[in-house]
């Protein structure tokens, strides 16, 4: 490949790091600590190298406060708190951060410690009256299962399709180290488990669980002196909800088109990095369940609104298809703990990028990559990521 | 006293009428959207010229799911049974409420408004509002 002059403003990953995910019983600092030591060693920088920090969790524990166990050295750390977009908004702040106060090495870390079981939600946290939570209506699930049952109608998308998400989850985390449930799942077994919301069974939902990821960043040619292949973020975009969005706790919506916040970043992604999403070689979406991962397919562009099963089916999703997807599980195999899980993305793609992935990895060595979240209260974030060889 | 005093609801500002029951929403003077509940500004284009109105009480089901599991608390029942969860589509706007009476339904279904019984408060039946199949 033809080497790309490395520009002053160019950011790139040159460390990454995660913790396994699953149920963890120490404290939410450990998680984090195991994390940005990881990315740290991954680079050859120790924690004073570092001039600029970023936080995500959505858990009680202050991410600013992880100096106490990594170096008081006076940094800036900024802290956020964007739920599932958590991790991919620390990335575009650090991002931002290095280009805004002329800075070289950014470190990101993202974590979350959660209680076994659904999220509860209060209504007034949602501007909601007490009547949607006391009559069920209040339920993450039940939302999911009637996205996703007006797509599959409205696409003509086989319901069985839902089972092809969930046995390919399972099949790529069954060799992933880091990952929590690595038992196979097969589509027959995905449709026939219980049901949880019609058309939504057991195997088809994630579960809020423990884990953390960190990365550091570099701007420009400081890059190549930290790392022999770092991968360029060629564009980070986050965007909310528009009138016509379909989003969790919502007593109505709009009637006539629809909208996404999903599409907009996807697009604002892509355009700003100037790729098309026919490129992409391996990517990473929300799939909170199994539908959500249907839907993204679609809203992102990355296949046409109901051609998913067919691609399902036809195996392009696989480690050998046409767009190797969710290669480390995602969120139904690494379950979702909040502020780790769109930097869990990141890294997976990272890791792909440079030819050591974790679990499997993509053959012929793929150059452009692509991340995807998305949650509530109706917010996306999509980033592009680029392989862009020896330094020119 | 009326009938419609003595029946008990989830929450009287849901509804302009409990007796026959009608939702009650807001229209925006500026742009025309209608939302539920009723709100005092509007989501669609930031104006506060929003009245509240009764929706139509007819629709069609624009997606459903039955709730297999009892949700956590603040969730109140007297006794659960799995129960159907939709969005309704009255024309104007699209709202999500029970669907009763059954537990499989079909996207396209018409149905009605009607009340439908949440739980009972010391012996006197609550009332949310729900939809149910058109004979
Ligand atoms: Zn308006």
């Amino acid at each position: 490949m033809s080497a790309r002059r490395v520009d002053r403003d160019d950011i790139f990953i040159v460390g990454a790091a995660r913790t396994e995910f699953g149920r963890f019983d120490g404290e939410d600092n450990d998680l984090a600590e195991t994390a940005v030591r990881g990315a740290l060693a991954d680079c050859g920088l120790s924690w004073p190298d570092i001039e600029f920090a970023v936080g995500g969790t959505n858990g009680e524990t202050k991410p600013d406060n992880l100096v106490s166990r990594l170096g008081l050295t006076g940094l800036p750390f900024v802290t956020v708190k964007n739920g599932c977009a958590t991790g991919a908004v620390a990335l575009m702040t650090a991002r931002n951060g290095l280009i805004a106060e002329d800075l070289d090495i950014a470190c990101v870390v993202g974590y979350d410690n959660h209680a076994r079981g659904a999220f509860n939600v209060s209504p007034a946290r949602y501007g909601l009256g007490d009547w949607y939570g006391s009559t069920g209506m209040m339920v993450t699930t039940s939302y999911f299962a009637l996205k996703i049952a007006r797509y599959l109608h409205e696409h003509g998308i086989d319901q069985r399709t839902l089972g092809y998400a969930s046995a390919k989850a399972f099949a790529y985390s069954q060799q992933h180290p880091y990952a929590w449930r690595r038992k196979p799942v097969s589509v027959d077994e995905a449709m026939e488990a219980d049901m949880i919301n019609d058309p939504l069974t057991r195997f088809m939902f994630c579960s809020p669980d423990a884990g953390a990821v960190s990365l550091v960043l570099a701007r420009g040619s400081r890059a190549y002196e930290l790392c022999e292949t770092p991968i360029r973020l060629a564009s980070v975009a986050l965007r909310g909800r528009r009138p016509g969005s379909f989003e969790v706790f919502s007593p109505w919506l709009s009637p006539g088109d629809r909208t996404s916040p999903s599409i907009d970043a996807a697009k604002a992604a892509f355009e700003l990095a100037g790729i098309t999403p026919a490129e992409v070689q391996v990517a990473q979406l929300q799939d909170t369940d199994s539908g959500a991962e249907v839907i993204h397919l679609g809203e992102t562009g990355l296949v046409a609104h109901g051609a998913q099963e067919a691609a399902y089916r036809s195996g392009d999703f696989d480690i050998d298809g046409r767009l190797p997807l969710n290669t480390d599980g995602g969120l139904l195999a690494n379950g979702e703990p909040v502020g780790a899980s769109g930097l869990r993305q990141v890294h997976e793609i990272v890791r792909q990028l440079q030819g050591r992935a974790d679990g499997q990895q993509v053959p012929g060595n793929p150059r452009i990559g692509f991340t995807h979240v998305y949650g509530a209260p109706g917010i996306s974030a999509c980033t592009v990521l680029i392989n862009e060889g020896a330094q020119s | 006293m009326s009938i419609h005093a003595s029946i008990e609801v989830v929450d009287a500002t849901l509804f302009t009428s409990v007796d026959p029951v009608i939702l009650a929403g807001s229209l925006c003077g500026a742009c025309g959207a209608h939302v539920f509940p009723a709100m005092d500004s509007c989501p669609t284009c930031s104006s506060v010229e929003v009245t509240r109105v009764g929706l139509p009480t007819e629709g069609t089901v624009w997606s459903w799911t039955t709730q297999h599991f009892a949700p956590k608390p603040p969730f109140r029942t007297d006794e659960f049974a799995p129960f159907s969860i939709g969005y309704v589509d009255l024309g104007p706007v699209i709202v999500e409420g029970w669907l009763v009476g059954k537990t499989q339904w079909s996207i396209g279904e018409r149905v009605n408004l009607v009340l439908a019984h949440a739980w009972t408060n010391e012996g006197t039946p609550v009332f949310t509002f729900g939809f149910e199949a058109v004979a």
